[in-house]
């Protein structure tokens, strides 16, 4: 899958395109408004992260003129500004998301993988990890095609390690990612442990052949 | 107590024409009784010259006066002649008075004159003068009433024409109270023709002006400084993930990278806030729409759900009617949430939540062990109870922010049966 990242801040850009390099995700990337314009109108790409304040112009103009030229390629808008303003108007303009900085690439890279797949065509979008399914589409989760049935908050956060297994997820970022903005000032973030507990105890009667590892005082890890 | 304009120079004009009056009373009396005396004297002389040349044309008048009959001189001889004769002497005296049945104030002309045949005669001539006592109590009672009826019409004009011309101050006072901060166009300049208003005026507009620029100056420092922090801030936190992802990290190394993105985390949630209340004061939340205070309610507490649980907290909640009121969507849910956010934060564990709606009002509480708090700090910023480390203290800061925008919404606090209480509530 090949993803255009708009971003002029160099690090920020460096790492996004570090770690969805090391998600599979073919790189380009933009730093100014006229490569960006160039590039977006050029190629065709499954993802763009476009930045809304660049050098020489908005990224709002960008996907203004990919628009206008009948280009479909989804847009994640990745912004600072984080205004309600920008937000309304890039969706307005017919972007599929808008992200705040800073995010986490956790969110990053859930959010660019659910916008991938609402304009993939075909419908191959099922996340596996050993005799785990998940169906983003349905929100069902199935093992050895036997459906097993989690709340909301339970299939958000197995829908986080499923994205990437064996990849540790931090608490703060799970509460962040799952409970909201709300959740990053909770004064402590043990109420994940009870939601984890639960997620265990029903894969592990459901005979999943994977489990959820805790990183002690840091987070966990689908394994 | 303060004393209006209006009256402040009444007290100072009741004294001063006082004054001025009672000085002219007492000159205008001593010219007056100078001149009736001149006059009287001056008829008494007259009446002297008259009875001498009657005396020397009618000796026989010497014997006949030597009474006061109607004539009112008396004519004596003298016994021994060695006096000055022709002296005028005047003098007032008390004399009873038929008419009035009392003394009376007469004038006295003593005097002296030979006659044809140069026998030397004491002549006395008296007439009735003017009653001094009469006369001053008169001016006194003139006086005083021409005193009460300057006052007056001085005090009504005043009272009128002060109000008057001072209506355009009053104004300007009215409109300086309702002048917000932040809000430069919500002093309206008053049009005055008198130059002093004007010049408050225009010096009352140029300092919102100057107070507003700084003002805004300072909030575009702010939110360009919060902005300018995102960028460095998630690179940071980007890095740091990276190295997390490094399994050869060892544990203590790993918990430190944690510990060290956290706090970073820490600063994006401080700078996230700075950017709300920057966004709220920026009428970036601008729209208006009928917002329904109990749909905002049970979503916040589907939100918190999980902490709620997990902190063994009881929700009772008590609708009594919807509070349904025009806002902003947006910012009522940020308003509910930060004071959810703080009733959960801030509970015991096990403790309460009662959340109380009624038509006009929504009322949240929780079980607290810290007491009351300082109602005069607690909205603001960067405010914080003793040991409270992971609150970055501008929850209730955005809380008020938010209902300055509302001025018809008040938030209350208070702390009654263990449990703080916030009241956001409809003036009527």
């Amino acid at each position: 899958m090949k993803v255009l990242i708009v971003e002029d801040e160099l690090a920020l850009q460096a790492g996004i395109r570090e770690f969805l390099i090391s998600e599979k995700f073919v790189v380009e990337v933009a730093s100014t408004y006229d490569e960006a314009l160039d590039k977006a109108l050029n190629y065709a790409y499954d993802c763009v992260l476009l930045d809304i304040m660049l050098p020489g112009g908005s990224g709002l103009d960008v996907l203004r003129a990919m628009r206008d030229n009948l280009i479909k390629s989804p847009v994640l808008i990745l912004s600072a500004k984080d205004s309600v303003d920008d937000k309304v108007a890039g969706l307005e303009i017919g972007a599929d998301d808008y992200l705040a900085k800073p995010f986490h690439f956790a969110e990053l890279l859930a959010r660019l993988k659910s916008i991938i797949r609402r304009n993939a065509q075909d419908g191959q979008h099922l996340l596996h990890y050993k005799n785990v399914s998940l169906d983003p589409e349905l929100r069902e989760v199935k093992i050895e095609g036997m459906p097993i049935i989690l709340n909301r908050k339970e299939y958000d956060v197995l829908y986080y390690f499923m994205l990437r297994p064996n990849k540790l997820l931090e608490k703060s970022t799970l509460a962040e990612t799952v409970w909201g903005n709300h959740a990053d000032q909770a004064d402590n973030l043990d109420f994940i442990y009870s939601q984890i507990k639960n997620l265990r105890k029903k894969l592990k009667t459901a005979d999943a052949t994977c489990d959820i590892q805790a990183v002690y005082g840091i987070g966990y890890k689908l394994v | 107590m303060a004393i209006s304009i209006k009256n402040y120079t009444n007290r100072f004009i009741v004294v001063t024409i006082l004054i001025v009056m009672a000085l002219w009373a007492a000159m205008f009396y001593a010219v007056i009784m100078e001149e009736v005396y001149d006059n009287i004297d001056d008829g008494l002389k007259n009446q002297k010259i008259l009875i001498i040349r009657e005396v020397y044309r009618k000796p026989e008048l010497i014997a006949e006066s030597t009474e006061f009959g109607v004539n009112q001189f008396v004519i004596r001889p003298v016994e021994n002649a060695t006096e000055v004769l022709d002296e005028n002497v005047f003098s007032k005296e008390l004399i009873y008075m038929p008419y009035d049945k009392e003394e009376e104030p007469y004038r006295i002309l003593r005097t002296g004159f030979y006659d044809a045949t140069g026998k030397p005669y004491y002549l006395e001539i008296r007439t009735s003068t003017v009653e001094e006592d009469d006369f001053l109590m008169d001016l006194a009672i003139s006086l005083l009433a021409l005193y009460s009826v300057i006052v007056l019409s001085i005090l009504f004009i005043n009272y009128f024409m002060m109000g008057h011309a001072w209506k355009p101050f009053n104004q300007i006072l009215k409109n300086l109270s309702q002048y917000r901060f932040g809000k430069a166009d919500s002093f309206v300049a008053v049009d005055s023709q008198v130059r002093e208003f004007k010049d408050l005026n225009n010096h009352i507009s140029d300092m919102i002006q100057q107070n507003e620029k700084v003002f805004d100056s300072q909030k575009r420092f702010l939110e360009n400084a919060a902005h300018e922090l995102q960028t460095p801030l998630a690179v940071s936190i980007n890095k740091l993930e990276f190295v997390l992802e490094n399994a050869s990290l060892s544990e203590e190394d790993m918990i430190r990278v944690v510990e060290a993105k956290r706090s970073l985390q820490r600063m994006v949630s401080l700078n996230k806030s700075l950017l709300t209340l920057s966004r709220i004061n920026n009428q970036q939340y601008a729209s208006q729409e009928e917002v329904h205070m109990q749909a905002i309610v049970d979503h916040a507490l589907t939100d918190y759900e999980d902490l709620i649980a997990y902190k063994d907290i009881q929700v009772d909640q008590e609708i009594v009617s919807d509070f349904v009121l025009m806002a902003n969507r947006d910012l009522m849910q940020i308003l509910v949430s930060n004071l959810l956010s703080n009733a959960v934060k801030y509970n015991t564990q096990p403790g309460k939540i009662r959340i109380t709606m009624r038509a006009d009002s929504f009322t949240i509480a929780n079980t607290s062990a810290d007491g009351a708090l300082n109602p005069n700090y607690i909205f603001e910023r960067f405010y914080k109870g003793s040991q409270d480390h992971n609150s970055n203290g501008l929850g209730l800061s955005i809380v008020q922010t938010i209902l300055d925008k509302y001025s018809f919404l008040v938030i209350e606090y208070r702390y009654e049966n263990n449990m703080q209480v916030f009241e956001v509530k409809k003036l009527m």
